[in-house]
């Protein structure tokens, strides 16, 4: 982590706290798993209110821990501002004055009492993992008092279970806390720095706080779309288990998940577009995001337009294989964005 | 009976079928770029490949648009009048594409499934003797209306996206009925017991 930055923020405190969280969860979600293996083997339900009790304390935990994420950005915001000398910012204001009177959108002036900060949202990087998985865990919650089936609470708590291994391996939010962006600020705050120098970094940081860590949209758009892929997970267990037994009460609850999901997809999706026209200008169309994107959503729209008939034997089947097909579908949509090119890469 | 279900059942399929076309359609855009290498290239070829995925996806849009041009208002009108004007929306379809271009049938096709849309939204609206707002059915339907008017709408403004205000303008409409329309459909009985003050069962409000 830069020097410079090291002083401004409480990396240490939100990294060991973090930690405290992250290994809390790994604990209580390995003793979830033995149970959860137990409930798999066994044809009668074993420890079934321990292990709620577990799920709730797992939930509270990742709560927790997004707060505390939630407690670091407003840290950014407080400690960050960009500030500059007031001849830089006259100097700015000529700039983009001149650059806004061409464009669509343009960047607000800069005003010397009140410097840009940064606002931004709790599932950026790493966080976002983090974010989709605590959904995904307040959803098993409320799914685990709907269902008594020992063996589909076991699935739900084994992909709990594997999310929060994930983070704690690959994703985690906390131990180096943002990398991306603070090596993207992290000139601008080193000392020493000439006037045209700061003026070059500031044109660069400047329409990146605008249009994307700013940005209104990225308050809706990426967590609605987390909701969704959540509510897609509980789909795809209710799916398997159609597959395997006709049990209308796991159908029914999967299909209240469709519901939301679909609603949460849809809502997520269309707020993207006027996202993208704003941030890419015109030109983003087919883009291999977008491109998933209408697939995932093509494939979720015909699964729930199947569902109407899910009654009749052959469309049971295959509406759950279209539910499993669903999942695989965001899975690939999801890591698209390592794979493909284009401007919604992570590449 | 039997029929009627047939038929929305045929319905469902040709839809699941055409969406299924779109996702293909979507997956090779996606292999296509990437070992084209289309973020590499000048603008125009990047809007050249834009243009020739848009001309592959509007054919299938425009089955779509139809489609639901018959799946809403399928209770509400005639069956034979609704496969009557399909058909003769078909013909346009085709007709205009040959004199003019894809982009024109387009647009065409999706000025007639507005204004068809926005007469059956009237009609959901008013309900029937049977079917008013303190049923289930009526919000399922009045829902899956709005939803439908909602998709043509963010095609055309797909279309427009270039005038800005107007595009602005659409789009809000388009998100306003998308919105309503999933709550209404997905959640009509919640709905209903909001609107009758008190919270009802399946059996005791009627589909």
């Amino acid at each position: 982590m830069e020097t410079g930055l090291q002083g401004m923020l409480p990396f240490t405190i939100f990294s060991q706290g973090g930690s405290v969280v992250m290994v809390t969860l790994l604990i209580l979600t390995g003793i979830i798993t033995l149970s959860a293996v137990l409930n798999l083997c066994s044809s009668t339900p074993q420890y079934q209110k321990p292990s709620t009790v577990l799920l709730l304390l797992i939930n509270l935990f990742m709560v927790a821990g997004f707060l505390w994420i939630c407690w670091f950005h407003w840290q950014i915001y407080l400690k960050l501002p960009l500030e500059m000398e007031q001849s830089l910012i006259a100097w700015i204001n000529r700039q983009l004055d001149v650059m806004n009177k061409g464009s669509s959108y343009g960047l607000p002036l800069l005003d010397a009492a009140a410097p840009p900060r940064y606002k931004i949202p709790f599932w950026i990087e790493n966080e976002k993992y983090f974010f989709w998985f605590t959904c995904y865990g307040i959803m098993a919650l409320l799914v685990q008092f709907r269902l008594q089936s020992h063996r589909f609470r076991a699935i739900l708590h084994l992909f709990l279970a594997l999310q929060v291994a994930i983070l704690y391996i690959w994703a985690d939010p906390f131990t180096s806390p943002l990398p991306q962006f603070f090596r993207e600020i992290a000139p601008w705050f080193s000392p020493g720095q000439s006037l045209m120098a700061k003026a070059g970094y500031f044109m660069q940081l400047y329409p990146k706080m605008i249009f994307y860590y700013n940005a209104e949209y990225m308050w809706f758009h990426p967590p609605l779309l987390f909701v969704s892929y959540a509510a897609i997970t509980i789909i795809f267990i209710t799916s398997i288990f159609m597959l395997v037994k006709r049990e209308l009460l796991v159908e029914k609850v999967g299909y209240e998940y469709a519901k939301l999901g679909f609603f949460m997809l849809t809502l997520g999706m269309l707020l993207g577009y006027p996202w993208a026209l704003k941030a890419w200008g015109p030109n983003w169309w087919w883009d291999p995001k977008i491109c998933s994107s209408l697939m995932m959503w093509a494939v979720f729209s015909t699964y729930l337009h199947t569902r109407l008939y899910a009654n009749k034997k052959f469309m049971w089947y295959f509406t759950s294989f279209l539910g499993i097909l669903c999942f695989l579908a965001m899975i690939f949509t999801f890591l698209a964005s390592f794979y493909f090119p284009g401007e919604h890469t992570f590449q | 009976m039997k029929r009627k279900s047939s038929y929305d059942f045929y319905l469902i399929l040709a839809t699941a079928l055409v969406l299924f076309a779109i996702s293909v359609i979507s997956i090779y855009g996606m292999f296509y770029f990437k070992f084209a290498q289309i973020q590499q290239m000048a603008p125009a070829l990047k809007l050249s490949y834009m243009d020739r995925m848009n001309d592959f996806v509007t054919p299938f849009i425009i089955i779509l648009i139809l489609l639901l041009g018959i799946c809403v208002p399928k209770r509400l009108l005639p069956t034979v009048w609704l496969n009557r004007v399909t058909l003769l929306l078909v013909g346009t379809a085709v007709l205009t594409a040959f004199l003019a271009d894809i982009k024109t049938s387009l647009l065409v096709i999706l000025g007639a499934s507005l204004f068809l849309q926005v007469i059956v939204l009237t009609l959901a609206l008013a309900g029937s003797k049977n079917l008013n707002f303190h049923k289930k059915g009526y919000w399922v339907r009045l829902g899956s209306s709005l939803i439908h008017l909602g998709f043509i709408l963010l095609v055309l403004d797909l279309l427009l996206y270039e005038r800005k205000i107007l595009h602005l303008f659409l789009f809000w409409v388009t998100t306003g009925a998308s919105v309503a329309g999933m709550l209404f459909c997905f959640y009509a009985e919640v709905v209903v017991g909001f609107i009758t003050g008190k919270r009802l069962s399946s059996s005791e409000i009627n589909i």
